[in-house]
């Protein structure tokens, strides 16, 4: 294919090294590549990597203070753990059935009914004791937990899972009052509606490349030196207690956010400190809902990327972008 | 110098010293006592009180006083051609918010009048005797319904009065809602409060022509009038309806006995420089050739504007100046030297101002103004179809009497007709016309659907008071911040636009009085020294040194040592034994000393001071705090008071104890402010640091405070309101101020508290707008539920059939039976 940027070869080789990887956080390095690469994954992380949600309730009796729609609304909001999504169809481009969640390649059922008898206790209706699923791959995020802790699969370094067991609060009922529904959870993504996205925060960070220029820190006086470290509000520089260097600590703790420099000329002192974003590295944090794994949000990012990208390579050169259109606004 | 602390000569020492110590090196030294927290004051009056409490007042009043007053001056209906059958009305009280179902009575709430449509009304009912026949036996009647009138809510006649929060809730009522409004045919309807003119005082101003003119607006139980004295081309004239002419004042006063010239002069003030400013009067009245009663009764005569039945202007004008002329001053027995003192008061006013223009009244000033509540408003309406109810049961006796009867009719048969006073109540309510013309009273508007776009909406249209001139007036002068407004009127609260600065609020603390009785307030200002009118010649009123006492406008006498009066009139009342409410105001100015105990005069709770000292110490805000102590017994044990406009001009108010300010002598202060965050309404308590805000800015909150979205009450999802908006998750504000705590604003939030990004100076950035973020919205920020109300009637076709809401049924596999239904 004859491409009018043909001769010049762009192409680069990015490298992925992880530094942290546990079930709902990653944070990993990605170098050789530049902003809008780092961008789009993260972009497509957030709205477009597929979960699973409820979309569809069918109200049978709602006796409760919320109105249907308000509880609708709460219970589209739940995580539900979403591992098949990729491979699930959407309900809009499903054969099988006509939409209406009759079909288990696109949609996946849920009852819940909860009554509140005569004790005067208040019942919470939660997403861990009261939405029943019919499809054990999906259900309620805080319900697979639950379930992992009983096989005593639980990751030791996760401390909250010891911590609060009562799940997702739906609706509080008084004595007599009832709640019976039927609800239908389909594959979506997040730029539809945010209850999709498996993301809680996904961020990128370039990393800093900080150089002091010891030379000139040397005829800096220890208070001076002191000062100075100090006068960067996270923690990025430290004396040295035996040689009274200036050191970096930690250089990712620096937020751009100048202080130092300001400092250092105020000091008298321009160029004591250079920092510069090393425009070709990025440092990410993933944090995810626990409706996919931390690795999965990353990899399935990539493969939904990567599909984009393949759209936009099938298009002819003349061709009209209607087929990217499309994939952009369905994904 | 002796130490600060044993002061030898401290007179009454109360619990700590009272009389300010001498200072010394060391007291001067000395760390500052922490001033005593009043804060707590407060939240025990709105507790006593309540938001609307001025409107629920007024209310009371006119149920358990007015209506009983109303009834007794027009107690005995009579035949006209048997005066033996009469029917007297013994006692009138309300009964309990009932309606009528097939002769069963049944009582009802405010919600379920307002689920059903219904009035919230209850029974007036009477107690009457009247003859039946011409043996004329006497009959009794006791608890004789004569109509309905619609209730305030939480007044006395009210189901919820007194009531906790448990049973509220039990009557599907919301605790947080503050009542004072009416439910008329389903509609909450709040009677606004009603500014005018101050009735029976005397007014100094310029006319249009910039004339000086003297006017009253007399108002009685019987007779409404206005009398204007008027200066042109430097003679003074009287100026009357009822006359075709401006009449000089000296025939006026000759007509009513003050022959000489002399006379007049000493009446109006012996010096010379008023003398001077009358001659030209004078001079005109004898070119005119007027030197007796006579002469000037007949010249009058000649301009009377209508000459009543039969043209006979003889002997007209007497009884004009008698009935019409300052009506409110009561001339008994033919004894006119009352008005003529009264005209003579309002002569020398006159002439004050034009020789000195300080004196001229300040028709804006709010000491010279009234607020009409609901109660008065209601009384008036109740008054006129009380009337209007007996002349047509008179009527119709008179009519029947003519013809032969079998059984012989009685008044109990004829004022059973319950529409007059029913239907006539819940129209002026339910429309806001308040056609009266027995007192001549045409106003539009008067009750307004309130407003339930927000909880804020509700209170605020509680606390708003409409003007009652034409709103078209594009004078500044009305609309300008008054300074006699401080803690009386919110400074913030007005619309803006057409009826800015004309449409005002209360602020947090005012209270509006209501009508207090007179005789016995009359009585103590004789005993306490006031000389009685009767007795003084006209030279003696004016005599240097000693004041008028002025009550309710009325010339009471005078008094020689005006202070020492005043002081003792306060005594009395801070001792309790006259109401609270009563104003002592002594105008060095005018010599004069008013004594008011009318209602409708805006008034509010101060701490009373000696030489700057609080009466209120750490003690008894401790009892307060342990609930020993209430905001009555506050009142009671003389530590606070009631401080009207007018009064407000006797003391010195001081905003903190313990502040020194601008160089005033401490010992001259008077009182301290209990709050001084309570000069702001309710609406514009809801700003948090008001006082640091641009000051349209705060002004165009209190408008926009009310359209915020979020909870409505705490019965909202049962209220059937045509329009509901609501906010799905509703927040309470992070900053609360004391006033959002006050009146509960924190229990119904409105609105969220959103994270904003503020970034930009002069880039790509947009003004008056945010960007939002799409996910924030999806996860429920902002979303909001509309309600709306559906109205559908049932019909009946007779024969037993008629429409029924059920639900869609549905077959055993759960499939709708009738296709054409929707779920």
């Amino acid at each position: 294919m004859e491409r009018s940027a043909a001769g010049a070869s762009y192409q680069r080789f990015p490298r992925v090294r992880i530094r942290e990887l546990k079930d709902e956080y990653a944070k990993f390095e990605l170098k050789d590549t530049d902003a809008s690469m780092a961008n789009a994954l993260r972009r497509v992380m957030i709205a477009e990597v597929p979960t699973v949600a409820i979309d569809l309730v069918e109200i049978e009796s709602n006796s409760s203070v919320l109105n249907d729609e308000f509880l609708a609304h709460r219970l589209g909001l739940i995580p539900l753990t979403s591992s098949g999504a990729m491979s699930m169809r959407f309900s809009r481009d499903c054969d099988a059935c006509d939409g209406d969640g009759s079909c288990e390649h696109c949609s996946v059922e849920f009852h819940l009914a909860a009554r509140a008898t005569d004790s005067g206790q208040t019942l919470e209706v939660t997403s861990t004791k009261d939405l029943r699923s019919t499809d054990p791959k999906v259900c309620p995020v805080d319900q697979q937990r639950e379930y992992q802790q009983a096989l005593g699969n639980v990751d030791a370094y996760e401390p909250d899972a010891a911590g609060d067991h009562r799940g997702i609060l739906i609706v509080k009922l008084r004595r007599g009052q009832e709640l019976r529904l039927r609800a239908i959870a389909r594959k979506g993504i997040g730029k539809d509606h945010a209850k999709w996205s498996p993301a809680a925060t996904v961020t990128f960070m370039y990393e800093p490349d900080i150089r002091i220029n010891q030379e000139l820190m040397e005829t800096l006086t220890l208070e001076e030196k002191q000062s100075w470290v100090e006068s960067s509000p996270t923690k990025v520089f430290d004396i040295d207690p035996v040689t009274q260097q200036v050191t970096i600590v930690d250089a990712e703790a620096y937020t751009y956010d100048d202080e130092v420099i300001k400092k250092a000329e105020a000091m008298g002192k321009p160029g004591l400190v250079e920092i510069n974003a090393k425009e070709d590295s990025f440092v990410f944090t993933v944090e995810t809902t626990g409706a996919i794994t931390a690795y999965e949000l990353i990899m399935n990012a990539i493969t939904v990327l990567r599909q984009k990208l393949d759209a936009v390579r099938l298009q002819d050169d003349d061709g009209d972008l209607l087929d990217l259109g499309a994939h952009l606004t369905g994904g | 110098m002796p130490p600060a602390t044993s002061a030898p000569d401290a007179p009454v020492a109360e619990g700590d010293a009272e009389a300010p110590p001498v200072p010394t090196y060391r007291s001067l030294a000395a760390p500052v006592s922490n001033p005593v927290d009043k804060f707590a004051l407060l939240p025990a009056f709105l507790k006593v009180r309540g938001l609307v409490k001025e409107h629920i007042d007024s209310f009371n009043y006119f149920i358990t006083k007015g209506i009983k007053n109303i009834v007794r001056a027009n107690n005995r209906i009579e035949a006209r051609s048997d005066p033996g059958i009469y029917l007297e009305y013994k006692n009138i009280y309300i009964g309990e918010p009932s309606v009528q179902v097939d002769f069963r009575v049944e009582t009802i709430t405010p919600h379920f009048c307002r689920l059903t449509d219904r009035t919230y009304s209850a029974p007036v009912i009477v107690d009457v005797e009247y003859t039946v026949g011409k043996t004329h036996t006497q009959h009794r009647k006791p608890s004789f319904t004569i109509g309905y009138m619609p209730i305030m809510l939480r007044s006395y006649a009210c189901v919820l009065n007194g009531k906790d929060e448990a049973e509220l809730a039990r009557y599907g009522e919301c605790p947080l809602d503050p009542g004072g409004y009416f439910i008329v045919k389903g509609a909450e309807k709040v009677i606004l409060i009603q500014e005018q003119l101050s009735k029976n005082r005397i007014i100094i101003d310029t006319d249009n022509k910039g004339r000086v003119i003297a006017s009253v607006t007399s108002s009685t139980h019987e007779v409404k009038s206005k009398t204007v004295i008027c200066m042109e081309k430097e003679k003074i004239y009287l100026q009357l309806n009822q006359f075709t002419k401006a009449i000089p004042i000296i025939v006026v006063m000759k007509a009513m006995g003050i022959e000489t010239d002399q006379e007049v002069v000493q009446m109006v003030g012996r010096d010379p420089r008023y003398a001077d400013l009358l001659y030209l009067s004078i001079q005109e009245c004898a070119t005119e050739r007027i030197y007796t009663q006579q002469q000037a009764l007949q010249y009058m005569d000649d301009k009377v504007t209508y000459a009543g039945a039969g043209n006979i202007k003889d002997g007209r004008s007497k009884l004009i100046l008698r009935d019409v002329f300052i009506a409110h001053v009561p001339v008994n027995n033919g004894n006119f030297q009352p008005k003529c003192i009264y005209t003579a008061v309002m002569l020398r006013r006159m002439l004050d101002a034009i020789l000195n223009s300080d004196t001229f009244d300040d028709k804006d000033y709010v000491g010279n103004k009234r607020l009409e509540l609901s109660g008065q408003l209601v009384s008036l309406l109740f008054e006129d179809l009380f009337k209007t109810m007996n002349t047509y049961a008179v009527d119709r006796m008179n009519k029947n009497s003519d013809m032969a009867r079998s059984s012989p009719l009685d008044f109990s048969q004829l004022i059973m007709q319950q529409d007059v006073i029913t239907s006539g109540l819940e129209r002026a309510i339910s429309t806001g016309n308040w056609d009266i013309k027995r007192f001549k009273m045409h106003r539009k508007g008067v009750s307004q659907v309130l407003s339930r776009l927000s909880y804020m909406a509700s209170l605020g249209y509680m606390t708003r008071i409409t003007p009652q001139f034409e709103k078209t007036r594009k004078t500044s002068g009305p609309r300008a911040l008054q300074p006699s407004q401080w803690g009386m009127l919110c400074p913030c609260d007005t619309p803006e636009g057409e009826a800015c600065g004309l449409t005002k609020n209360l602020a947090l603390m005012t209270h509006v009085t209501t009508d207090q009785e007179e005789g016995p307030l009359r009585n103590l200002c004789f005993s306490l020294g006031v000389e009685d009118l009767s007795l003084l010649s006209g030279e003696e009123i004016h005599a240097p040194g000693s004041f008028l006492v002025m009550f309710n406008g009325l010339i009471l006498g005078k008094h020689r040592q005006p202070q020492k009066f005043a002081n003792n009139m306060r005594t009395f009342r801070r001792s309790g034994k006259i109401g609270e409410f009563v104003s002592v105001f002594v105008n060095e100015k005018q010599h004069c000393i008013h004594i008011a105990s009318d209602g409708g005069r805006v008034c509010r709770p101060l701490i009373i001071a000696d030489k700057g000292r609080a009466r209120v110490k750490e003690h008894h805000m401790k009892e307060l705090r342990d609930g020993i102590r209430s905001f009555d017994d506050f009142l009671r044990d003389g530590l606070i008071e009631y401080l009207d406009v007018n009064e407000e001009n006797n003391a010195l108010i001081a905003l903190y104890e313990h502040v020194d300010q601008d160089g005033v002598q401490r010992s001259s202060i008077t009182h301290i402010e209990i709050e001084p965050m309570t000069l702001l309404g309710v609406v514009a308590g809801l700003i948090p640091y008001p006082h640091h805000n641009q000051s349209p800015r705060n002004t165009y909150q209190c408008a926009m405070g009310k359209q915020a979205m979020g909870n409505i009450a705490y019965n909202q999802l049962f209220r059937a309101d045509s329009l509901l908006y609501l906010l799905v998750y509703a927040q309470r504000p992070l900053l609360t101020t004391k006033t959002i705590e006050l009146v509960g604003y924190d229990k119904l939030g409105a609105g969220q508290n959103a994270t904003v990004a503020v970034m930009s100076y002069s880039g790509y950035d947009i003004e008056d707008a945010i960007v939002m973020n799409k996910s924030s919205l999806d996860r429920g920020f902002g979303r909001c539920i509309a309600m709306k109300k559906y109205t559908v009637t049932s019909e009946k076709y007779g024969d037993g059939i008629s429409d029924r809401i059920a639900k869609p049924q549905r077959n055993k596999d759960g499939v709708l039976i009738k296709q054409n239904m929707r779920v």
